[in-house]
């Protein structure tokens, strides 16, 4: 893959931006994104997050099942504020 | 694995980076040591502020002047893009019960040399036209700013390793060790023995576990809090925006606000923050339930009914993601930066709970001063541990 692919759509993070966060020791999903974005945006990492573990794989020479998974945060679907509140009256 | 280091630095959150930066610009060996990746504890569950407009005022809000002119110097030297703005911040006032409250936080800070404002009536709205109508009042700090807290923490980790220092990322000390006479010698880590003199202890919540295997009381307890990602959206304000009963919240004495029982069993406090990319955080909860890090869903909805009580314009803008962080609370709410007077060699900077971005350039700036032996840059009397004996 070409440096200058991007990989996460959302915020906009290629791939040289990826093997520059492993360089600088993300280890994992979470360590790529917390140094890049990569996942952060409104997919939260739907369309990205198997390319940057396939990067992962490359840079680092691991196999994929000792990769750390990324960690879930809620909501599983984005949801407005609007409908969020209105649920604590139920 | 044996190496010998002057000092190691047990902790690779903001506080443990700001500390190995500054004492690798003294040029003082030292190893910087953390269970897993650097900024993974809860400076990656945080938001980044850098505000003088929520400390008491007097010394806490002399802390945070100091340490705001530290990281202005962080900015200028360190190579990493921290996102850095500094945009001001205001307290939204709710109503005439809160008001003589807030116009007296307002003068003291004033006089505590601060640059405040107080708006009231229209002013607010020409200020900030997306607030509820109902509110009456904003206090002002212009100085306040905000950052990216894990590109701190990089930034401050790349900078020191450029100077000499070794960071050694998934490895969990286990135990501090100590020789005949008392004194650190060491830590034990799941790699491998390392030894030095010295050793600062800055794991945050986690302190407590450590110290108290040398003997050592350290009283800090997790105080949860939670925050929502709002996608990259219109913002509905310019800068940073907390309700005044956040002070209440934090300092005690919330019982003033007009809110159900729930939102003050959970802490909840509306506190908003946009951030460089366009997105913008709501927080805030406090509460003491242990060492849990995950989100409670009803306390997300707490905290979306408040933050829509005061910008009913977000209702149908997406929440992406959410997360939960440890604070690390003592009972003063100051931080302890203290050497460990029964254990010579070994240091304490932890308990900063919600202040830990603001505050960690002049943490660091006070530790590498106490190891080096300068004079510290402000007294660091109501920092020490043993104030809590008394």
């Amino acid at each position: 893959m070409d440096d200058d692919t991007i990989v996460c759509r959302c915020e906009e993070v290629t791939v040289g931006e990826i093997r520059k966060a492993i360089r600088q020791g993300a280890l994992d999903v979470t360590g790529v994104k917390r140094r890049t974005r990569a996942g952060m945006g409104l997919c939260q990492g739907r369309t990205c997050e198997k390319i940057v573990t396939q990067i992962l794989v490359q840079e680092l020479r691991k196999p994929i099942d000792k990769l750390e998974p990324a960690t879930a945060r809620p909501p599983v679907q984005p949801v407005t504020f609007g409908l969020l509140a209105e649920k604590s009256y139920d | 694995m044996t190496s010998a280091v002057d000092v190691i630095v047990i902790g690779g959150g903001i506080i443990g980076s700001a500390i190995t930066y500054y004492l690798s610009q003294e040029r003082v060996k030292v190893s910087l040591v953390e269970r897993g990746d650097v900024a993974s504890g809860t400076s990656s569950a945080c938001d980044g502020n850098i505000l003088a407009i929520d400390k008491m005022p007097g010394y806490d809000s002399q802390l945070t002047l100091k340490s705001q002119k530290l990281l202005d110097e962080l900015v200028e030297s360190v190579d990493y893009d921290l996102e850095y703005a500094q945009r001001g911040s205001v307290l939204v006032v709710e109503d005439e019960k809160q008001e003589p409250v807030a116009r007296d936080w307002f003068t003291r800070q004033k006089e505590a040399g601060l640059p405040m404002r107080y708006l009231a009536g229209r002013e607010v709205f020409e200020d900030e036209p997306l607030l509820a109508r109902d509110v009456i009042g904003l206090v002002e700090c212009a100085s306040d700013a905000s950052l990216n807290p894990m590109a701190l923490v990089y930034g401050l980790v790349e900078a020191s390793r450029s100077t000499g220092a070794m960071i050694r990322p998934f490895t969990e000390v286990t135990r501090i060790l100590q020789d005949s006479t008392g004194a650190v010698c060491g830590v034990e880590t799941t790699r491998g023995v390392m030894n030095a003199n010295q050793v600062v202890l800055a794991a945050g919540v986690w302190t407590p576990a450590l110290a108290v295997a040398v003997g050592v009381t350290v009283p800090i307890k997790p105080r949860k809090g939670h925050i929502l990602v709002a996608e990259q959206s219109p913002r509905p304000a310019r800068r940073k925006v907390q309700e005044f009963g956040y002070l209440l919240t934090k300092f005690g004495g919330a019982e003033g606000r007009r809110v159900e029982a729930e939102m003050d069993r959970h802490g909840i406090a509306m506190v908003f923050e946009p951030t460089e990319h366009g997105n913008f955080l709501i927080g805030s909860s406090r509460e003491f339930v242990g060492f849990d890090r995950r989100c409670n869903h009803h306390v997300l909805e707490l905290m979306a009914r408040r933050a829509l009580r005061f910008f009913p314009t977000i209702r149908d803008i997406h929440i992406i993601r959410s997360y939960a962080g440890l604070r690390p609370h003592t009972p003063d709410h100051l931080p302890i930066v203290s050497p460990v007077p029964a254990v010579p060699g070994l240091y304490i900077a932890a308990g900063h709970e919600g202040d830990g971005i603001g505050l960690a350039p002049i943490t660091g700036k006070l530790v590498s001063e106490m190891i080096v032996g300068e004079p510290t840059s402000i007294a660091t009397e109501p920092l020490k541990l043993d104030r809590f004996d008394k």
